[in-house]
């Protein structure tokens, strides 16, 4: 039994339970049961790149693809799933775990994925994104390339099940084939029903019979060609061939009308089309004998499934399960999930919520419920609130990983996850003593995502978190503005930097004579912010008649500086014009007239997300 | 030779409802011998490849500069993340040579290269033998800090990436230790960049290229830590004026706590900040500029790599303007040298194109380009153009799977046996391949392995599809090649030319641009030609007859569309249907009238809601309203976009949207209809022949 205080919490060692492909198996039943057992179950990612990757440098080549401090929830949401869409998941850490007390008792385990065609359909994914500063950060940790590669479990979606299924349908006998619309039955239907009846019945005389008459090996050789009888295994079979699959649901409804309960009706499809060929009826020997075929059956329908789903089956227990799912960067961790597992991404973020929900009923996001509990706001990742809390709260709590799996591999792979359940379980406790009169249970906090943007940790990189570990935490100086106040420029020659930029609109137009601010948002194009509401809109008024124009205004104007509403941008996001500058994608949407119905975002507004046409965007996070 | 090998494993992950575009598609590249058989998957024991990453890459580069000079020829080959970035550029038969080299440019693009095998092959006159020296680098695109380097972002191929594991590609060596590289254009970027900051920062008079960051210093917090440094630095200040009266710089009394320390920089009396955050390190910066006008703030990479902050005195304003200036040229050279580091492998790419040695590859048009984009710049966006300047770097090429399928005592020695490489390897250098001394009669070319330390821990025995041990393969059978046409090593006792040979000029600088073209292109003209070794499946294509159509229902299957353009066109009018992948489809006509006539027919019904066009035969196809008819310019178009959609109409519809706001401004600027049509150009015919149904129209 490892046993891990707060205080040690980071150095968690080598207790989280690795799965590669080998020892996936025997894993899989071991996780139903923890899962099954536990409170909450907390999940983490690593893949091969993200919207929100902020590398140290800002020399990214799209800048702008990231989620920045600019995006409002549409927004972001539509950029995870352009990340969702092309990079793959490495490694998915799960992490079932209860709270007794001051006890946290979790069990953690780390998958490692690769998306390896098994069943050579192309799928899950013919190619993928790798970003190489996602790569690199991940080799200074210690990341096991070759392990992914070479042993990582593979998967499908459900939707990609289904497309496999109808593809290369399995060649192994079930239990219980695919439900097809049930028609009215006609005449035919009763006859072909009568003839079956009469067949099956025949057939199970015949062996009722046999079973008490002492034949010769020779009798029982002619009997078994005359009936058309077969083995199936140790057991008496016969064949009944059919052609169509509403003939097969008539079998089994024959069958299940027999009222000797010992015949078991199974579906044997065809070796290579997946047509329905045959319906194969055994006799047991018995009721246990029965009890055993079917277990028979439904092993080999689960071994099936599992070389089929591979690693969602993970994901179905989960799910299944309706546990409260935990996670940091929920919005980046579920599209991914969404995209792998369920299916392709839907259009809009309501959309992936109620998608979603069909998947998991709760979802927490650490990040929205720090931002929620007051003074953490700043603490932005988790070792960072971990500390926090260490220094602001008294919260004794112990984190306990008993070891399950003493001779199978583990190590801090994927330990990340050990840190969300602590975390999670640590401000579960905060809120429920909380003495301000909040006693609002964690379950409120579901299904909430924030969409902060995460900071890769690179060498050299020691400003990323002084400022939370300096004890004090910056004052939130609440320059808040609406998505009205913002507008999109670009085709200002030669200014590289905000300040020089700022130097160059100042007093320009009367919109830059007050409170106005700028930044850049990749090479081609900037934002400008501005204080009073109504400026963009002069400004955007002005900048598209040249001629009532004069002076530097008219200059820049002249020279090709152009400006678009937030609307602009939200369309570039919509219609998914990714591909280079953000200029040119603008132009795109502003020259596209085609405005769809669907494009109308105000209409969309649901209960599960926080969300209005006034999205506020912080400016200390520009 | 992993490309083709890796197409044909993509073969399998093709779903069988797109079965029937396997046939038409590159099936003469055969499977490689080690998936189905096992030759050629080592040579004995003896065969070492050198590992190069990191760690070992400054010394074996300065070896290999004289390797290079005194080699005869150089073999290289290539390992990628990928060939195709979609299934619908995958190369098929109705690929036109433009568009085939925009599948390769985009191919080059997207994927990166992981392994870069090169082998020296020099003759020893004295053992009569071949010295090669292979060599295995491990490459990755890593990105080195505040250099805009190579892509930052790359494209991996599933298949591909389990081929590579199939043969033990070291994934680790890769990622953890691989070399990085700038090409010659990002290395011209990044020393431009370098410049004009250097001069910007000279230029400004106040000194300080910090930007500017004003904090109103609101917090209680901030507005003491600014006095406290005040009162620090004028004591500070006071005792370094008073040096040499005042003994307080001997010890370090300036501050009770580790944060300031004094030292000495540039011979300058300074303060050491530690441990101070970003926040307060801004404070002070923006007290200096307040009160201290002889302090300087300065930020330096220390000699441990680390970034340094100082604070530092200066006599007068002369003297801080040289010391900035000293600062500054101190960056400037060892961000130079930084960037220096950084162009990394590119330093073999330069030897090799510095020395002018003859180049050989197996199949390697792909490689080329990946060599180009990768380590010299942007490729062209025509073939001509490219082939021409390849050209130019690298004046001698010389293709082992064109010289072996194109001469005929070769193709008789090879007989029915695949053009792969290590089947070319097995056939031709029994000798080496089964590495039996007792074969190494006079036919037969030898070829010495040479390894400097053996033992070391780089060398590992050399494995197919492991691109230093594919080099060194690709090396033996054109030395093997070069000895059956007739070219005697043993007589040049001087440094041979072999580019120069006669024996060999009609193999020189010819590649086959793609595995299906049947084509070969000369590098030196630029020109295309039909290979002599190259069946035709298919009778010569008439591009202007192909229309492609997209976006139509998934139920719709070749035969359907087929039918549908019969009913319509008339019984001969389809030469053939071909799917591109599930949602698009090209359909040949026998007339190129017929293109224009389908798209016309298209809008027509598309415009009427009545009856006709239900019961038109082509209602089935234009059911759901998404479907689009273009001609082949079109599809040149859509290739040639650096997006990458999976499907190819939404990569189609992607490319229509982008392309509708080029057109857009035109259309505005001339209203007239008849100066339109007046003023159509052939290129707007082919730029915008989306939008000509209604000019079309009109006159009807």
């Amino acid at each position: 039994m490892a046993t891990i205080t707060g205080r040690t919490s980071r150095s968690i060692g080598a207790t989280v339970r690795q799965v590669t492909k080998s020892n996936f198996p025997a894993a899989i039943h071991q996780i139903k049961t923890d899962i099954e057992a536990a409170d909450f179950v907390a999940v983490s990612t690593r893949k091969t790149g993200d919207s929100s990757a902020s590398s140290a440098s800002s020399s990214h080549h799209r800048p702008w693809r990231r989620i920045l401090p600019i995006d409002t929830p549409e927004t972001a949401y539509l950029k995870s799933k352009l990340a969702a869409g092309s990079f793959e998941l490495l490694q998915f850490a799960v992490c079932p775990f209860s709270i007794r007390g001051s006890k946290v008792i979790a069990l953690p385990y780390n998958f490692h994925l690769f998306p390896r065609d098994e069943l050579s359909l192309g799928m899950p994914s013919y190619r993928f994104s790798c970003q190489t500063p996602f790569l690199s950060s991940m080799a200074r940790e210690g990341f096991d390339f070759n392990a992914c590669v070479y042993d990582g479990i593979s998967y499908l979606s459900r939707v990609q099940e289904s497309k496999a299924r109808e593809r290369n349908p399995s060649s192994s006998p079930s239990l219980h084939p695919f439900s097809s619309s049930q028609t009215a039955s006609s005449v035919a239907d009763s006859i072909f029903k009568e003839r079956i009846k009469w067949r099956i019945n025949h057939w199970r005389n015949a062996f009722k019979a046999s079973t008490q008459e002492k034949d010769g090996s020779l009798a029982q050789t002619l009997r078994k060609l005359i009936l058309g009888g077969e083995v199936y295994g140790s057991r008496p079979g016969m064949s009944i061939d059919i052609c169509n699959e509403k003939q097969m649901h008539l079998v089994f409804e024959v069958v299940n009308q027999i009222s000797d309960d010992l015949v078991v009706p199974i579906y044997i499809p065809h070796k290579f089309e997946g047509q329905p060929e045959a319906v194969r009826v055994v006799l047991a020997g018995s009721e246990d004998d029965k009890k055993e075929l079917l277990a028979e059956i439904q092993d080999l329908e689960d071994e099936q499934n599992l070389k089929l789903r591979g690693f969602r089956q993970v994901i179905d227990l989960i799910s299944s399960s309706h546990k409260t799912v935990v996670s940091h960067n929920c919005l980046h961790d579920f599209t991914f999930i969404h995209e792998k597992f369920l299916g392709p991404l839907p259009a809009t973020l309501p959309e992936f919520m109620c998608s979603l929900r069909l998947l998991f009923d709760n979802v927490i996001d650490l990040n929205h419920l720090l931002k929620e509990i007051g003074p953490l706001g700043k603490g932005k990742n988790i070792p960072g609130a971990l500390s926090y809390l260490r220094r602001q709260f008294f919260l004794p709590m112990e984190l306990q990983v008993p070891r399950h799996d003493p001779q199978g591999s583990s190590s801090s792979h994927g330990k990340n996850v050990l840190s969300i359940a602590f975390l999670f379980s640590k401000l579960n406790r905060l809120l429920k003593t909380a003495p301000s009169g909040r006693t609002e249970p964690i379950e409120d906090f579901a299904n909430i995502f924030h969409t902060a943007s995460m900071t890769l940790l690179e060498p050299g990189d020691d400003d990323n978190d002084d400022d939370a570990d300096a004890g004090l935490p910056m004052i939130d100086t609440a320059k808040r503005v609406g998505t009205d106040d913002i507008l999109f420029l670009w085709g200002f020659r030669g200014a590289t930097s905000a300040a020089e930029l700022k130097a160059r609109l100042f007093r320009i137009h009367p919109v830059f004579s007050k409170e106005f601010d700028v930044r850049i948002v990749d090479k081609t194009c900037a934002i400008a912010v501005f204080r009073n509401s109504g400026s963009a809109e002069a400004l955007l008024k002005d900048i598209t008649s040249v001629e009532n124009l004069s002076g530097a205004f008219r200059e820049m104007v002249v020279e090709g500086l152009r400006a678009a509403r937030y609307d602009a941008y939200e369309k570039v996001c919509k219609i998914g014009l990714w591909e280079g500058d953000l200029a040119d994608s603008l132009e795109v949407a502003m020259a596209d007239s085609t405005e769809d119905s669907s494009y109308s975002l105000s209409g969309a507004n649901t209960n599960e997300i926080h969300w209005n046409r006034e999205m506020m965007i912080d400016l200390n996070e520009l | 030779m992993r490309k083709p090998t890796v197409n044909c494993l993509g073969f399998r992950a093709i779903p069988q409802t797109l079965a029937f575009l396997i046939q038409s598609r590159l099936i003469h590249r055969p499977l490689s011998a080690a998936a189905s058989g096992g030759e050629g998957a080592g040579a004995g024991g003896a065969m070492v490849v050198k590992k190069v990453t990191l760690s070992n890459f400054t010394s074996v580069l300065e070896d290999l500069r004289t390797r290079v000079r005194e080699a005869d020829f150089v073999a290289i080959d290539l390992e990628m993340t990928g060939v195709t970035s979609t299934p619908w550029r995958e190369s098929f038969e109705f690929d036109r040579s433009d568009v085939r080299y925009l599948k390769i440019k985009d191919s080059a693009e997207k994927f990166a290269v992981v392994q870069f095998g090169l082998c020296t092959f020099r003759w020893d006159a004295s053992q009569s033998s071949f010295i090669a020296h292979p060599l295995n680098f491990y490459i990755f695109p890593r990105k080195e800090q505040s250099i805009e380097g190579p892509s930052t972002e790359f494209l991996c191929q599933t298949s591909s990436i389990s081929f590579l594991a199939k043969y033990q590609f070291d994934f680790n060596a890769c990622i953890h230790e691989g070399i990085s590289y700038l090409s010659k254009t990002q290395e011209e970027v990044a020393l431009q960049n370098l410049c004009s900051a250097y001069e910007n920062c000279l230029g400004d008079s106040s000194g300080d290229c910090e930007e500017y960051t004003e904090i109103p210093a609101v917090r209680t917090a901030d507005i003491l830590f600014t006095e406290r440094m005040k009162i620090r630095f004028r004591e500070w200040r006071e005792s370094v004026l008073n040096y040499p009266k005042d003994p307080i710089l001997e010890g370090n009394k300036c501050g009770p706590d580790a944060e300031l320390n004094m030292v000495f920089f540039k011979m300058h009396p300074a303060i050491m900040l530690n441990g101070f955050t970003s926040h307060r390190i801004k404070l002070i910066q923006l007290v200096l500029r307040k009160y201290f006008k002889e302090l300087l703030y300065v930020s330096v990479i220390g000699e441990n790599c680390l970034l340094q902050k100082l604070v530092v005195y200066t006599d007068s304003e002369e003297d801080k303007a040289s010391l900035m200036k000293e600062i500054q040229e101190d960056k400037l050279r060892s961000e130079k040298l930084k960037i220096q580091t950084a162009v990394g492998f590119r330093h073999v790419i330069d030897l090799l194109m510095s020395e002018k040695k003859l180049i050989v590859g197996h199949n390697c048009f792909l490689d080329i380009a990946h060599i180009y984009y990768k380590f010299i710049g942007p490729l062209p966006f025509s073939m001509e153009e490219f082939v021409l300047s390849v050209n130019k770097m690298l004046p001698n090429i010389i293709d082992t799977k064109h010289l072996i399928t194109s001469n005929h005592v070769i193709q008789h020695l090879m007989k029915q046996s695949r053009k792969s490489l290590s089947s070319a390897f097995s056939v031709l250098c029994p000798q080496i391949h089964s590495d039996s001394q007792n074969s190494a009669s006079n036919s037969f070319v030898k070829v010495d392995v040479q390894s400097d330390e053996p033992g070391s821990s780089y060398w590992s025995s050399g494995a197919k599809h492991e691109a230093g041990f594919d080099a060194f393969m690709t090396g033996c059978v054109f030395a093997q090649a070069c000895s059956h046409l007739g070219i005697k090593f043993e007589q040049n006792s001087l440094v041979m030319d072999l580019p120069g040979n006669d024996k060999l000029k009609s193999y020189l600088n010819i590649l086959y641009p793609s595995w299906s073209s049947g084509t070969v292109i000369d590098l030196t003209t630029g020109t295309e030609t039909s290979s002599s070794g190259h069946i035709r499946k298919y009778p010569k294509r008439e591009f202007a007859n192909i229309a492609l159509l997209w976006g139509f229902s998934s139920k719709i299957k070749p035969k359907d569309v087929e039918e549908c353009m019969r009913k319509f066109f008339g019984k001969d009018s389809v030469i053939s249907v071909f799917f591109l992948d599930k949602t698009a489809a090209f359909v040949q006509f026998n007339r190129k009238e017929l293109v224009n006539e389908l798209m016309v027919l298209k809008n027509t019904l598309e415009k009427e809601d009545g009856l006709i066009s239900v019961l038109h035969p082509f209602s089935k196809l234009l059911e759901g309203g998404n479907t689009r008819v273009a001609d082949y310019e079109s599809y040149k178009e859509i290739c040639g976009s650096s997006m990458s959609k999976f499907l190819f109409s939404d990569q189609a519809e992607a490319t229509v949207i982008r392309r509708k706001s080029k057109i857009a401004p035109i259309s505005l600027e001339s209203s007239a209809p008849e100066h339109r049509i007046s003023s159509k150009s052939d290129s707007d015919i082919r730029s915008g022949h989306l939008f000509s149904f209604e000019e079309i129209l009109n006159p009807l």
